[in-house]
């Protein structure tokens, strides 16, 4: 889970001794702002989102004339940044700037061990940088990291600054125990900053970017509050999905997430659901919403999901997709659940008979939940196809392009 | 030897965790399918329970020394909580126990990164997390892969299926069953970060078996362990067979920043995409046996044109009709 920098700042840096510019975070411009400002020769305003390049977008501000502080506020505060509503902002002291550097803690897969990344030529895209520039420096056991081995690596750099080399070890260091403390995924500071500060140097976090992992000992989602990986606000039935886990553990049925298109997944096991997925977008289908539904959840929990799902405006088609299942009953979740929900929904005049559907399961009792879905579909005038096992999977998403085209007039995605 | 050092006719499984919900299913499965293949489980606090077909234990060192099953004992199945799983591998490998396999997943990454360290210096062999086991239709089973009745999806022959996704494992058997290859073992190593069993360290222990025919392998985004798969081929450490999928492409027309951080890319710049994983697989196969799949379902034509003999007859029709059709 990905941390908002006031969150980040707030919550790990300070613990671990990451030092960081005087800050205020405010949603909007208010007396403690202005206290804060007051004491400030310049500010750097920031949007608080979770997407990056927010410089790129003009939602990093420095702003020097007092008077403008507070517009900035107010606009940074609440616009967009590629489509992502800023949830507030955060205001910081402006520092005097000599050097910018990289520096970033993370896993590498390659050496299945956690890795500093330092270069110091920060600031700027870390894509842009020559990858000549940037170092890495393996762990080899991820729990100690002492200073000596920092400047060892530094100095193995060619870093020459030899004033920083200790105060530089020692931020490196916290920001490792920082990365190891926290269970972090990745914690990146870029830029890193030396500033001059009277006629001293020191080094400062300027940015922070944290994601937290998100099976960590202690569950993120239950510290920061549920966010939607998309780094937007859940919608109302992203939220809705979410309560029917709650208070019930029996299976899995609000994973649940929305796109911008017009064809309702209601996919099972996280493996089948990816590729189907996949193919569905790869075959041009544009797809409204995935659901990752598995381990054998009741037919109330099956039930909720089928009508939010469903219940997505502007849906052209569905497809009802999963592999040969092991323990999740076929009857319970498709003959049962998901046939009372399109009852339900057509008897209260809310099912778009115009639909078109594909339906590819197998698994415990498939042969009976098949038929059951089978004479919901003939009672409801429900169109479609229904297959078990002998298509393979991903065919389904395809054979579902074919009927959308031929009944629907479907005009897929074009994909190169 | 029969079998592979993943599975073998002389594996001895101890549960740990063995009392819980899933495991003592599985408990049960495997002693239906494969009597015996299961010796003993472990929970701390159930020692001397009958509940199972197996002997209980309170500690994994008390099965050790126990003169019934104690030296039969090699392979651990864990089953533990996420916060457990680094605790119950300490007691295996400090037990002297030499393969894991690791079914629990959301393992934190931080006990996942210890748990590597400590497989290491211990040579010993770990699948997982969130493995969901071992499949040698020849030998045995470890885990619950394939459900109550594995024959809907495997039968004896010369594939060996790796995949980090469990389900996936089981689909692209039954796929690869109904168009006449057989199944010599699936193994699903799981999809964690810190991989203690990656898809070339397998391809290492299998490369001079005689029983492997071909390998299909089924990827996922993030990470270097597909791209490894692609170097060892090119530098000569595996010849035979292999039919890649990689899943995962659409990710990369999310919007930016949702999938990967920056420092992700930097670590393994041009690594961790799908389309990088393809790339590099693709490249391989310029020069080696490899063939890289567009869609899931062209893996049978990969293989089949990759020149591997089929098992048996080829069961299913080119094109399949609906059970069931309502337009």
């Amino acid at each position: 889970m990905k941390l908002y920098e006031h969150e980040a700042l707030g919550a790990i840096f300070k613990k671990y001794k990451i030092p960081v510019p005087r800050y205020i975070f405010a949603t909007e411009m208010n007396d403690a702002v202005n206290q804060f400002v007051e004491k400030e020769p310049g500010v750097v305003v920031k949007s608080m989102v979770l997407v990056g390049k927010r410089g790129k977008a003009g939602a990093v501000k420095v702003v020097s004339d007092k008077a403008k502080v507070p517009d900035v506020v107010r606009d940074l505060a609440t616009r967009e940044v590629y489509g992502e509503k800023s949830i507030g902002a955060l205001v910081e002291e402006k520092l005097d700037i000599e050097k910018e550097f990289y520096l970033s803690v993370t896993y590498s897969t390659k050496d299945r061990a956690p890795a500093i990344i330092f270069s110091e030529h920060g600031g700027m895209d870390v894509e842009e940088i020559d990858p000549k520039l940037i170092h890495t420096h393996v762990i080899s056991d991820v729990r100690s990291v002492y200073p000596y081995q920092i400047r060892q690596f530094l100095t193995g750099i060619g870093f020459s600054d030899k004033d920083l080399l200790r105060p530089l070890s020692e931020v490196i260091v916290n920001v490792y125990h920082a990365f190891v403390g926290a269970e972090c995924r990745l914690l990146e500071i870029n830029p890193l900053v030396v500033a001059r500060s009277g006629d001293k140097r020191k080094i400062v976090a300027a940015d922070a970017v944290v994601i937290l992992d998100d099976d960590a000992s202690v569950n993120p989602a239950v510290v920061y509050g549920a966010r939607s990986a998309q780094g937007r606000p859940m919608t109302q039935r992203e939220q809705d999905a979410i309560l029917i886990d709650q208070g019930d553990h029996r299976g899995k049925a609000g994973s649940y997430v929305e796109l911008d298109g017009d064809i309702a997944m209601m996919t099972f096991g996280g493996g089948g659901s990816t590729v189907t997925a996949e193919t569905a977008i790869e075959a041009g289908l544009r797809i409204a919403n995935l659901t990752d539904i598995g381990g054998n959840p009741p037919a109330e929990k099956m039930y909720r999901i089928s009508r939010i799902i469903l219940s997505k405006p502007g849906i052209k088609g569905v497809l009802v997709c999963g592999g040969t299942a092991s323990n999740t009953r076929i009857d319970v979740t498709l003959g049962e659940g998901l046939a009372k929900a399109l009852d339900d929904m057509n008897a209260e005049g809310k099912l778009d008979k115009n639909l078109v559907w594909v339906v590819r399961r197998s698994g415990p009792e498939y042969v009976k939940g098949l038929k059951m879905l089978h004479e919901c579909f003939v009672r409801n005038g429900i169109r479609g196809e229904i297959y078990d096992s002998q298509l393979p999977i991903t065919e389904a998403p395809i054979r579902l392009k074919e009927l959308l085209i031929k009944h629907a007039g479907y005009k897929p995605e074009k994909i190169v | 030897m029969k079998g592979t050092v993943y599975l073998n006719d002389k594996t001895g499984i101890v549960v740990i965790g063995a009392t819980g919900r899933e495991a003592s299913q599985v408990i049960k499965e495997s002693e239906a399918l494969y009597p015996g293949i299961v010796k003993a489980g472990i929970t701390p606090g159930k020692g001397g329970s009958t509940e199972l077909p197996v002997p209980v234990f309170d500690t994994l060192a008390e099965a050790v020394k126990d003169p019934k099953v104690g030296k039969l004992l090699n392979t651990a199945l864990i089953y533990v909580p996420p916060v457990s799983v680094l605790d119950a591998v300490m007691e295996c490998l400090d037990n002297g126990i030499k393969v894991l396999y690791i079914i629990t997943e959301h393992v934190p990454i931080r006990d996942s990164q210890i748990i590597f360290q400590e497989k290491e210096r211990h040579g010993a062999i770990i699948v997982g997390g969130t493995s969901l086991g071992c499949f040698v239709p020849s030998v045995g089973r470890i885990g619950a892969i394939g459900g109550k009745d594995p024959s809907v999806a495997f039968k004896d022959g010369g594939i060996v299926v790796i995949s980090k996704s469990g389900g996936l494992t089981v689909t692209t058997a039954e796929m690869f069953k109904r168009r006449g290859w057989g199944t010599y073992m699936a193994l699903a190593i799981g999809g964690d970060i810190i991989s203690n069993t990656t898809y070339a360290d397998v391809l290492k222990q299998i490369k001079g078996d005689p029983k492997v025919k071909a390998v299909v392998m089924l990827g996922e985004p993030g990470g270097a362990y597909e791209e490894q798969v692609a170097d060892l081929i090119t530098s000569g450490g595996f010849d035979k067979p292999v039919a890649a999928f990689i899943s995962g492409r659409f990710q990369e027309r999310m919007p930016e920043g949702v999938a990967f951080g920056h420092a992700g890319a930097i670590v393994e710049r041009g690594m961790g995409k799908a389309t990088d994983k393809i790339s590099r697989l693709e490249a391989a196969g310029k020069k080696f046996p490899v063939k890289v799949a567009f869609y899931y379902h062209e893996l049978v034509k990969a293989i089949e044109s990759l020149g591997v003999p089929r098992d048996f007859e080829d069961s299913t029709a080119e094109h399949v009709k609906p059970l069931y059709t309502t337009i």
